[in-house]
């Protein structure tokens, strides 16, 4: 087996935060490589640099054995390393065609763009993967799942001897993985390497030959996968029993706070209800983007559902709720909504703790009334947290992600509400500070309070919760006591649906 | 039958924005102006159209190369009276000419590197822009003036094969801005850059290995080189130099590339939308004068057109 | 450069807003050059001059901050001055003209803000589409003339001072101390600071943002409408030209002074401090007799420097 690639030492930080810690891969001709590790150990970073999206701060790379230095994306791919990202990156506006091709698009003699041949190799690549789409159709005509399969289409049809794979199944249901999964061994069979991100274990253990698992940006270890079974991978990837991490789950539920009753997410979907009673902490499972996402935001206005009705403690309001005013409407209910995306949705990187710890408080004051400093208040739920800062004045970016997350609870935790609606409660953090997320939640449960979750997780719900609501195709398919929950039993509970 | 009108006007499934509306727009307008008034129609008034109405085509192509990245150029109008002020300068034409072309490169190269090296938002970056030229015009050309050399006169006024010259000018931007936007790599990659930030991943289309930056660099200097042309033109006809010619050329550039159905988000757009968005605003502005409005009333109405054009596209960004 | 960044004494000048500098610099210029120039009185008189642009630059810091931006001061600006002066309101009283300005200012901003806000509409358009309306709609109402004179009360009340200090610059102060105070005490203070710093989490964390711009914007017409009774208030005479060049001078002042589209570093105070400097620097360059066309320049170029100043400043990596 020759190396076709060697990243060694590897250290990356962003704004003073370490994503990667000297971490060292190899990746090996005619073989699939699974790069494995929580959300936020690195995996991501560690092939955005293979990919000439980021650059690393040390560290080197070599390929075939000469060391080399990609400025940008265009650099790894002219050294044939291709990468099917794990965001949707594909360009709405262009055409399928133009897509798989862009940044190496064929030209006729007088410097035009050659569709002819363009559209006919693209039409080619996507019959192999089984689809017969249009080449000439613009992406943002596509279905999620489509948009996926372009995406691949575009990573493994290029001339390339290294494939990245960033989570490429996220949207496919398990024929489309079984399709993908033959691509991949032809790959392996032509002696090119493959790097292969996922969340789902049967498939690793299917398609893979080694694994290297990443933990908070270092490196834990690369071991055959032969030698390795889900459990034992698991507990590389979190470092120590898992059951040590999660708090007792709660007593018994109190009175009902939140109801969900004829939610019809989309035209096709059939109809669903769901009860959340106070003290009790609720999930919703099920394989990656079914619709989880969509049913918690239906609450808040940020997705429209096609008809439905909400109930808080008692108070019944209809479904869709209004865009721009929905989240604050619920907030003013005592619903607090903790989006997904820290960075981009939930903080004020640049404003202070106090600020983005008070914000909700603010929110459900008018304009033109004084603003008290919630000193005490702030210093509180600080202590509370155990947030790990210079001081309430400090900028939120300059913490850490654990803590940047506890801020984000501590907003309402100091706000006081009575239901809690979280995506990704651990998104980025390190595993200490997981442990304290995952108590500080139960704290607020056990307080009287009721939280509804999703996470891509598993075994993170099955850990966190009390009952596990199953999700598939827009509709709640199960339900399941947390207790007697396996990541088995939910998976087929979502695909016998 | 409705159903198909619709869809020939729907704009979804292509990048081509909206441009059959005001097509259809600009030929009424053109049944309308000639039916209202005798005079549109005769061999003058029409000549005058192309003649009036071909400096904002040029400038509106330049500017649609900026609007299709998702950026905007506000010192367009700055480039044409400066162009028009160094074309007066009393020199040979043989360097005049070129040399407003390179000084246009170069305002280009200047806006484009500072957008994309340092960080500045395209809105500010134009706009300090247009004030610095301004200046630099007025000190060059306190007042119109001054001749421009014989050769761009010359361009602009005679006819070969009995077809007037400006004709020839018109054609000629064209069949450049279509090789560049549809006839070469670059132009594909404009439409990719600029679907990454409409759709805000405004890295895509770097990931993709597009170079972004010389790309968007690129899109600022053609806009201004358009721009310095529509000052050739301009000087011709008015055969002077003039520090307020371009006044305000910007804003009616900017309507024309929207009323073609190009989003000022970025990503979508076509070239003869453009085209035909220039020229309803032409007859717009030949029917007014012909009609005798006065002109404060039509900057007015350019004004609410705008406004109005601008506010039936739909953007999720808030703000600037 | 890392090194020098890293050092926290760099990082902590480099906060402090370019205003301050450049106020600081001018100073030293004109002590240096022109000692005589130097005094009370001089200056007074040219920081009177910058007063209606210091009472549009607050209107101005406020949507900046929340990353819109209010070209449309020139417009207000130079109708407000039609109104008053051409006397199609013949005996009107001076309440009656402070109103309809506040009117016509507030009612020009919330069509701005509502464009902006509600409608999404490119700021930078609206309001310069705005102002070229309200520019051709006066200009066609005069013909493209001087309407007349400006009744002799408002430049009575302009040339009144207090102490040794002229009343429009103590109005200026007040005002701005006014909105330092709303701005630092107020809920809506902490929602402008929100929406700035990012939009989409001041949405999330329950902020209405909507709101909070179209609020910002029916301000910042109010301060216009304020700006144009003072400016003409400054002229015995009305004009047609009067005040356009006001709002991309308030740009600039408030880039100067450490606002940038969403960053609120400066308050209130830098951009005051930004008007200041601008009112220095005609000092100096009426002192060195650059005319017109060299302050265009300036204006360019400051707006430019220190937006590539913070432009630098924010770049990532």
């Amino acid at each position: 087996m020759t190396i076709l690639v060697e990243m060694s030492n590897i250290a990356k930080s962003f704004g003073g935060t370490a994503a990667l810690k000297g971490v060292s891969l190899a990746l090996a001709g005619g073989s699939v490589h699974a790069l494995m590790g929580e959300n936020g150990a690195g995996k991501s970073t560690l092939m955005k640099i293979l990919a000439g999206v980021h650059q690393p701060d040390g560290g080197t790379i070599s390929r075939d054995g000469r060391a080399v230095s990609f400025g940008n994306p265009a650099d790894a791919l002219d050294a044939g390393i291709s990468t099917v990202f794990q965001e949707l990156s594909l360009l709405p506006n262009l055409s399928i065609a133009e897509n798989m091709f862009l940044g190496r698009e064929p030209t006729t003699r007088l410097g035009r763009v050659d569709y002819a041949r363009m559209n006919e190799e693209a039409r080619r690549a996507l019959a192999e993967l089984g689809l017969s789409l249009d080449p000439g159709t613009l992406v943002s005509e596509l279905s999620i799942a489509e948009r996926q399969f372009v995406e691949i289409a575009h990573g493994i049809k290029a001339d390339a001897s290294v494939f990245i794979l960033d989570e490429p199944t996220a949207a496919l249901n398990a024929a489309d993985v079984e399709i993908l999964n033959r691509h991949i061994r032809r790959l392996k069979g032509e002696g090119k390497a493959v790097v292969y991100i996922s969340h789902r274990m049967d498939e690793i253990f299917a398609i893979c030959d080694t694994v290297t698992v990443l933990k908070d940006g270092a490196l834990v270890g690369t071991r055959p996968l032969s030698e390795m079974t889900p459990a034992t991978l698991i507990a590389m990837m979190v470092g120590r029993e898992l059951a040590a991490l999660f708090p007792p789950r709660g007593a018994e539920a109190g009175e009902e706070v939140l109801a969900l009753s004829g939610l019809r997410v989309t035209e096709r979907s059939k109809p669903l209800s769901l009860s959340l009673r106070r003290g009790e902490i609720v999930a919703l499972a099920g394989l990656e983007g079914q619709g989880q996402q969509k049913i918690l935001r239906a609450l808040v206005g940020q997705y429209a559902p096609v008809a439905g009705q909400a109930t808080v403690k008692g108070k019944p309001f209809a479904l869709p709720a209004s865009a721009a005013s929905g989240v604050r409407a619920m907030q003013a209910r005592g619903v607090g909504f903790v989006p997904e995306d820290r960075k981009e949705d939930g903080l004020f990187l640049g404003l202070s703790i106090a600020h983005n710890i008070s914000a909700a408080l603010y929110s459900m004051r008018s304009e033109l009334s004084i603003a008290g400093s919630y000193q005490r208040l702030i210093a509180d739920v600080m202590q509370r947290l155990q947030v790990k800062a210079a001081g309430p004045g400090a900028p939120a970016g300059t913490l850490s992600g654990g803590n940047q997350q506890k801020v984000l609870l501590g907003r309402y935790l100091a706000a006081e509400m009575d239901v809690l609606l979280i995506e990704e409660p651990t998104r980025g953090v390190d595993i200490g500070a997981k442990a304290e997320i995952y108590r500080l939640l139960r704290e607020f449960a056990d307080r009287g309070g009721a939280i509804l979750v999703l996470s891509r997780e598993t075994v993170e719900l099955i850990g966190l919760c009390d009952r596990i609501l199953v999700v598939h195709g827009d509709t709640i398919v199960a339900e399941m006591p947390a207790a007697a929950a396996t990541e088995h039993n939910i998976l087929d509970a979502a695909l016998s649906a | 039958m409705k159903a198909d009108t619709l869809r020939l006007l729907s704009t979804k499934g292509s990048r081509q924005g909206m441009w059959l509306l005001p097509l259809l727009i600009a030929l009424g307008l053109a049944i309308w102006l000639s039916v209202q008034t005798q005079q549109f129609l005769n061999a003058g008034n029409l000549l005058n159209l192309v003649a009036q109405g071909m400096p904002l085509i040029i400038t509106a192509i330049g500017q649609m190369f900026v609007i299709l990245i998702g950026g905007l150029d506000l010192s367009v109008g700055s480039v044409i009276s400066f162009t028009t002020a160094v074309l007066a300068l009393d020199g040979p034409g043989i360097v005049l000419i070129p040399g407003v072309f390179v000084l246009a490169a170069l305002i280009g190269l200047c806006n484009g590197v500072i957008i994309t090296r340092f960080n500045v938002h395209p809105i500010i970056a134009t706009l300090s822009m247009q004030y610095v030229l301004l200046g630099i015009t007025r000190v060059l050309r306190p007042v119109s003036g001054g001749t421009v050399p014989d050769v761009v006169i010359a361009s602009v006024s005679g006819s070969f094969l009995g077809v007037p010259l400006p004709v020839f000018w018109g054609i000629a931007t064209i069949a450049v801005a279509w090789k560049l936007l549809y006839g070469s790599r670059f132009g594909l990659h404009l439409f990719a850059i600029g679907g990454g930030v409409a759709s805000g991943t405004e890295d895509a289309a770097h990931n993709f290995g597009i170079r972004d930056r010389r790309n968007i660099v690129l899109a600022y200097v053609i806009c201004s080189c358009f721009a310095a042309l529509a000052g050739v033109f301009l000087a011709g006809r008015i055969v002077s130099g003039d520090p307020n010619v371009g006044l305000l050329f910007e804003l009616d550039a900017i309507t024309a590339v929207a009323i073609g159905g190009t989003q000022l988000s970025g990503g979508v757009g076509s070239l003869h939308g453009t085209v035909v968005g220039a020229l309803v605003m032409a007859l717009l502005a030949n029917g007014m004068n012909l009609a005798n409005v006065s002109p404060f009333i039509q900057t007015m109405i350019k004004g609410a057109i705008l406004l109005l054009v601008v506010s039936l596209q739909s953007r999720k960004k808030m703000g600037l | 450069m890392a090194v020098a960044l890293d050092n926290s004494t760099v990082r902590r000048l480099l906060r402090i807003p370019p205003a301050y500098y450049v106020f600081v610099l001018l100073l030293l210029v004109l002590w240096i050059a022109r000692p005589h120039m130097l005094n009370l009185n001089v200056l007074g008189i040219f920081v009177r001059q910058v007063a209606p642009l210091g009472i549009l630059v607050i209107g101005q810091l406020l949507v900046m901050r929340v990353k819109s931006i209010d070209l449309s001061g020139g417009g207000v600006i130079l109708l407000i001055n039609y109104c008053i002066s051409s006397g199609t309101f013949p005996g009107a009283s001076m309440g009656f003209f402070v109103v309809l300005a506040l009117a016509i200012g507030i009612g020009v901003g919330l069509f701005n803000g509502l464009m902006v806000g509600k409608r999404r509409v490119s700021a930078v358009i609206v309001t310069l589409a705005v102002s070229i309306i309200l520019v051709g709609f006066v200009q066609y109402l005069s013909s493209g003339k001087p309407p007349g004179d400006v009744p002799s009360m408002f430049t009575d009340i302009y040339n009144t001072k207090l102490g040794p200090l002229p009343t429009p610059v103590l109005f200026w102060v007040a005002l701005s101390f006014a909105m330092w105070l709303f701005l630092s005490r107020t809920v809506f203070g902490r929602f402008v600071a929100s929406v700035g710093e990012n939009a989409q989490a001041a949405h999330f964390s329950g902020v209405p943002v909507e709101r909070t711009v179209v609020l910002a914007h029916v301000l910042a017409g109010l301060f216009a409408g304020i700006a144009a009774l003072v400016q003409t208030a400054s002229i015995a005479v009305g004009s047609v030209r009067v005040g356009l060049d006001l709002p991309i001078l308030a740009v600039a002042a408030t880039i100067l002074g450490g606002v940038v589209f969403g960053r609120g570093e400066g308050g209130v105070w830098g951009p005051f401090f930004g008007v200041l400097s601008f009112a220095l620097l005609f000092v100096v360059m009426t002192a060195f007799g650059i005319g017109e066309s060299g302050k265009l320049v300036a204006q360019g170029l400051i707006i430019l420097l220190a937006a590539i100043f913070y432009g630098l400043r924010s770049q990532r990596h």
